[in-house]
């Protein structure tokens, strides 16, 4: 009954979210990128059978998968920290008149049952229809498939004990390096007499229905939920009368941008912004690392003489962090939208200094062009016109979002969050934006040479440029025409 | 002054506020009563042009809220935690809600001295975000930066709420003497009946988005009518 009850909270919990209520395109995005994942585990699953078959041709494909079976649990164990622990979820039901330990069971249990358990299956079930269903049939795929299930459950009881210690003490993430240090050593060693490493052995216990593998596994969970108990009921309380220590140890002010007025003022904020809360400061390492592993290949003439290819990367490098941030233009300021609109004109300046401040960040992947310019794998022109094109054209088309964007994102909901979905318009306007420039680059080749091509880009991005007051204007006065609407959206979304 | 006329706002078939006409002079202190969903709130938001109205219109100073942004440079507000930039620490917002009122940092810090006492030194110099202070805390912050470009209508919604017992009373006192001093408009509501009647000069009693009584408040007379009148509900 309680197992129920908890389970059915949970479940409304992430239903009822605002922004995921009001929002039919999440709805579908999220289900779109389930079905994404599970495709792609599907055609890895089966991919890898067919690479290790011809890679090893003296092993069973299935014996080599066994044997890295631990690289997948290190994988399942990173992923798990974006859930959340028992301890963590048992606030509410300790005032009820139900013991804390029956609570704490339930969602020990909940977690044994949880469908995260279950998405490995996409990969291996495939692959032991290609390799295990030859030798053993279906018996040997519905053990395989059981014994992978038990492992992840297991997996996932670890996870969740070093999760619980690492919100006292962050420290003790490091008992996962013993942990599956550990592991990976058994994995790596064969003992005398035996044909494969443990884990080879392990699998093959799962597919042959070897029941005292399964007992084994069984009763390794069963140790392992016993001390999740254990700890989780002592560290009830530690975790309710948790307080972090919210001191700043040190303040950014960015007051050199002081003596730029009041755009300068909001250029501020803006970087305040972005590296103050979670969610944006997530996005712009994310972005600003993915960009120079994309310059390093670049460089690197990783792709060799496919010039349109080289275009897409340049653009790509110069758009990812601008797009992505602009995107979602006026969804962060939906958190204190009600305090902006209080005062004069603050809309026009702050899309000003966002734009400002885009234009700057533009440096970045200014500065790694200049490897692969060097290096000849694009020329100068080219990146300089993909510079102006995004200043220009590509930010003007973005920035139309400030009109339409009408739901607030979490500032601080971290990465993953469901929250942090787009809308339609915003999935349009992004990939618009983005594939606008390649297109028009590609029409003009075909009318002109390379050369007049790259000016009309570059020419185009700098007459938009110098137009910047008149298009961020309208943007402001579209905005304004909206914002009854607008303004109802981000408090429904809060 | 601020002018309401033939105001109407629905959601759905609900009326939260229906005004047909109503003034509130300069320099009176408004004190605005009702139970919860009586449309405090959204005659606030209507007058700070937050929201759409479905017909009439309000007017700060004979401007039209709905059709120009020019009240906004004499009128202060704070109605939720929603208009705090949270990632701020209290100094960074009050300087950049002075410099978006065109004040220097030397001259926001100025006008900051005279909340001191308010602010009982639990907000200046903590090395907090806005966002790590303790409700009442944001609430304080929230209301001294309404008041830091020196308004001449000044709205707040609920400022009582999260305060302790010193702090409001040393709110009380800081809204009255600004008032003596600036001769401002303020406009409050509350559902605490002894603090809104101490203070305010005049009370309207809202209702289902009716203004159902307009109370002159002389010696506080209008105590008793609304304990008369909650009592009777």
């Amino acid at each position: 009954m309680l197992l129920l009850e908890t389970y059915r909270n949970q479940r409304l919990a992430a239903k009822r979210s605002p922004l995921y209520e009001r929002n039919r395109f999440a709805k579908f995005l999220i289900s779109f990128g389930v079905l994404f994942w599970i495709a792609y585990l599907i055609y890895l699953g089966t991919a890898l059978y067919f690479i290790l078959q011809e890679e090893m041709p003296n092993m069973e494909p299935y014996h080599v998968l066994n044997g890295t079976l631990v690289l997948f649990l290190i994988l399942d164990f990173f992923l798990r920290f974006l859930l959340r622990t028992p301890v963590q979820e048992v606030k509410p039901y300790l005032l009820l008149p139900v013991s804390r330990k029956r609570v704490l069971d339930a969602f020990l249990i909940q977690a044994a049952f949880s469908r995260f358990n279950l998405i490995w299956l996409s990969l291996f079930i495939p692959f032991a229809w290609l390799s295990v269903r030859l030798f053993y049939g279906w018996t040997g795929i519905a053990g395989y498939a059981a014994g992978i299930w038990l492992l992840m459950v297991f997996n996932g009881y670890c996870s969740m004990l070093i999760r619980t210690l690492a919100r006292q003490r962050f420290a003790y993430v490091l008992l996962a390096v013993p942990l599956y240090g550990l592991m990976l050593l058994v994995s790596l060693m064969q003992p005398d007499g035996q044909d494969g490493s443990f884990f080879m052995n392990l699998g093959e216990g799962y597919i042959e229905g070897n029941p005292w593998t399964f007992a084994g596994t069984i009763a390794a969970i069963i140790c392992m939920a016993g001390v999740n108990r254990n700890i989780q009921g002592r560290l009830v309380y530690r975790e309710l009368a948790r307080a972090e220590d919210n001191r700043i140890k040190h303040v950014s002010d960015y007051g050199f941008l002081e003596r730029y007025g009041i755009i300068g003022e909001y250029m501020r904020l803006e970087l305040k912004l972005i590296f103050r809360n979670k969610t944006p400061r997530s996005n712009f390492w994310s972005y600003f690392i993915l960009m120079a592993l994309f310059a390093a290949a670049l460089s690197g003439n990783a792709y060799g003489s496919n010039s349109y290819m080289g275009y897409f990367i340049c653009l790509y490098c110069y758009c990812i962090f601008g797009l992505m941030t602009l995107s979602r233009i006026m969804s962060y300021e939906g958190n204190y939208m009600d305090g902006l609109m209080v005062y004069k004109e603050t809309l026009y300046h702050l899309l000003l200094a966002k734009y400002y401040l885009q234009c700057i960040f533009l440096a970045i992947p200014g500065l790694a062009m200049i490897l692969p310019v060097v290096q000849g794998t694009i020329t100068w022109l080219v990146s300089l016109s993909y510079l102006f094109f995004t200043m220009g054209p590509v930010f003007a088309l973005i920035m139309q979002l400030a009109v339409y964007n009408d739901k607030t994102a979490p500032l601080n909901g971290g990465i993953m969050s469901k929250s942090q979905v787009n809308t339609a318009w915003q999935a349009v306007i992004t990939a618009l934006s983005f594939a606008g420039p390649l297109l028009m680059h590609r029409m003009l080749t075909l009318f002109l040479p390379e050369t007049a091509a790259c000016l009309t880009l570059l020419a185009v991005g700098l007459l938009t440029v110098a137009t910047h007051r008149l298009w961020i204007k309208n943007i402001y006065r579209r905005f304004m025409k909206r914002r009854y609407d607008n303004m109802e959206g981000f408090r429904y979304t809060r | 002054m601020i002018r309401i006329d033939h105001l109407l706002k629905r959601y759905g078939s609900k009326t939260a506020v229906d005004i047909p006409a109503y003034t509130i002079s300069d320099g009176e202190i408004l004190g605005l009563v009702g139970n919860n969903g009586a449309g405090k709130t959204t005659l606030f938001r209507l007058m700070l042009d937050l929201i759409r109205a479905d017909q009439g219109e309000i007017a700060i100073n004979h401007i039209p809220v709905s059709r120009s942004e020019q009240w906004k440079s004499h009128t202060g507000a704070y109605l939720d935690e929603s208009f705090l930039i949270d990632y701020l620490t209290p100094e960074e917002y009050f300087h950049f809600i002075g410099r978006m009122c065109g004040l220097r940092k030397a001259e926001t810090d100025e006008r900051l001295i005279r909340f001191s006492r308010f602010m009982n030194g639990e907000i200046m110099g903590q090395k907090k975000y806005i966002r790590n202070l303790s409700a009442g805390n944001k609430q304080k912050t929230g209301i001294v930066a309404a008041m830091l470009n020196r308004p001449s209508v000044l709205i707040l919604d609920e400022p009582f709420n999260f305060l302790d017992p010193s702090s409001q009373s040393s709110l009380k006192h800081l809204l009255q003497s600004y008032n003596r001093e600036t001769g401002a408009t303020i406009l409050l509501s509350s559902h605490n009946l002894t603090h809104t009647t101490d203070i305010s000069t005049r009370i309207a009693l809202l209702e289902h988005g009716v203004i159902i009584r307009d109370i002159e408040n002389r010696n506080n007379a209008a105590l008793q009518e609304l304990e008369a009148y909650f009592g009777q509900e």
